[in-house]
């Protein structure tokens, strides 16, 4: 072991954690990427209440879009996944808390029905790989 | 240096008269000997060699015994010998081989791995999966799925996998015949596998914990092989996946490369192993509900992924003639066991032990 392995190692190493850091800062939609991710979802509305019911809408695709949304707690909540040519994993969702494990069909819409009473804190869901995930404040 | 065992093959009463003819067991340093099968490799090709009556390799110590009788001294014998087994990538020597580990190799290795990683980190970030459309999937469209794929986070687990055994057929003195039969049972194997769920109209995913235990085997192994290729531990040498000596010896005999049917067997399993891309092509293909179909559609998904992982595995074919070949080994090391700490990570976060770390 001699400095310039150390010193090898160390620059090898600040720049991975870099580049992970500023990967997991930005957020992507289509092809264009933000570096700040609470303007980006803010953009978005993908909440709406339809009669009694409020409906999160979710794009799947190279991840999950938005990938922070805040809901209104204590209400029956559709989760709509809607994917659209999704082969990658983001298509194989994982929802823990809610149990639920599912390949989604490559284009289409899946509703996931959130009962009153589980639609609170976070909820979070993930691709069966973990490398993509997206959670749901209900505030 | 040399030490050598007399081994009186005569009787007294003929000793004096052929006394020219004694055996005599001589003992050399095997340099490029790096695992069981290497044993039969050098023990087949020496057994050939005229004279030699008896021939014993040791992994451990990584010597070989050679009986026989010859006129020449141990230094001849030993450049003899080596002509023989020079092809294979081994040489006899004298003097123990000596044990540098090159740690200057890593000076290189550290910041090519380090661009590698960052290259795979922003890959992810391309939006690569926009260039496929909804709609229809045609053979085209699956062709394409699959060159994605291949550069997606399926990269960790096949790629990863991909490299880390090539890499170690490579040092082993292997050519190009494990690599081609790896890719002919992946493709094989997606081509009859994606039949079958196209056929019985369901497919075999495994539940959370199959998929979990599937993923940390190949996570465990990527790690195991990656520790290897860096050649810097050689305790861990003690973990690696080899045949049993007698079926290994069976194989050899009947002129097959040694671990003949492993690499095959591995690319075939590949149809299993985590990916999203794979899975949501199998769902695919199993909605076909066709035979043909499924199969055709499951082997054109892996000829996409075929460019880019045999670029993976042919990339260390012939690489251990190379002055830079341990660069490439340690490199590849790195590469393979930070992809082997990736799906770790992902393998915590999908079990709940662990918060999400990466979001690509």
């Amino acid at each position: 072991m001699n400095k310039s392995i150390i010193v090898s190692v160390g620059v090898a190493i600040l720049l991975i954690g870099g580049a992970i850091a500023y990967t997991s800062n930005t957020a992507c939609v289509g092809n264009s990427c933000s570096a700040s991710p609470s303007q980006n979802n803010q953009k978005i509305e993908n909440v709406k209440i339809v009669g009694e019911r409020q409906i999160i809408e979710i794009a799947v695709k190279g991840g999950y879009i938005p990938r922070k949304t805040i809901a209104k707690t204590g209400i029956p909540t559709i989760l709509r996944m809607k994917t659209n040519g999704t082969f990658d994993c983001s298509s194989s969702l994982m929802i823990p808390q809610l149990n639920y494990r599912k390949i989604l069909s490559s284009s289409g819409v899946e509703d996931i029905e959130i009962s009153a009473s589980k639609a609170t804190g976070v909820l979070r869901g993930l691709c069966s790989m973990g490398m993509y995930n997206f959670e749901v404040d209900f505030e | 240096m040399f030490e050598y065992i007399r081994s009186w093959k005569f009787t007294s009463f003929k000793k004096e008269k052929y006394m020219i003819m004694e055996s005599k067991t001589y003992k050399f340093f095997v340099h490029g000997m790096h695992c069981a099968s290497c044993i039969l490799v050098i023990e087949e090709i020496l057994k050939e060699v005229p004279e030699v009556r008896e021939v014993k390799a040791n992994l451990h110590a990584r010597t070989v015994e050679i009986t026989g009788k010859w006129e020449k001294n141990p230094s001849e014998l030993a450049e003899l010998f080596t002509s023989f087994v020079e092809k294979n990538g081994y040489t006899l020597s004298l003097e123990k081989e000596e044990k540098e580990k090159k740690w200057n190799e890593f000076i290189f290795a550290f910041p090519i791995a380090a661009a590698l990683i960052i290259g795979f980190i922003f890959l992810q970030k391309l939006g690569l999966v926009n260039v496929i459309s909804g709609g229809e999937v045609g053979y085209g469209a699956a062709f394409l799925i699959g060159l994605v794929a291949s550069v997606s986070s399926c990269l960790a687990v096949v790629g990863g996998l991909a490299l880390s055994l090539s890499a170690q057929y490579a040092k082993g003195g292997a050519g190009w015949r494990p690599q081609v039969l790896f890719h002919g049972g992946r493709l094989i194997g997606f081509f009859i596998l994606g039949g079958i769920i196209g056929f019985l109209g369901s497919s075999f995913h495994m539940g959370q914990t199959g998929s979990v235990l599937l993923g940390g085997l190949v996570a465990a192994i990527m790690l195991v092989l990656g520790v290897n290729l860096l050649d810097v531990f050689h305790g861990i040498k003690r973990f690696q996946f080899t045949m049993p000596k007698a079926i290994g010896k069976r194989i050899m005999k009947e002129r097959v490369i040694v671990n003949g049917i492993t690499p095959f067997v591995v690319g075939a399993v590949t149809f299993f192993l985590p990916c999203g891309f794979t899975q949501s092509m199998q769902l695919y293909a199993l909605s076909t509900g066709d035979f043909v179909r499924g199969a055709f559609i499951m082997l054109v998904f892996a000829l996409g992924t075929l460019p880019v992982l045999s670029a993976l595995s042919f990339s260390s074919v012939n690489i251990q003639e190379k002055s830079w070949s341990g660069i490439f080994f340690k490199t590849a090391g790195i590469v393979v066991i930070a992809l082997a700490c990736f799906n770790i990570i992902n393998i915590l976060v999908v079990t709940g032990i662990i918060n999400p770390v990466f979001n690509f």
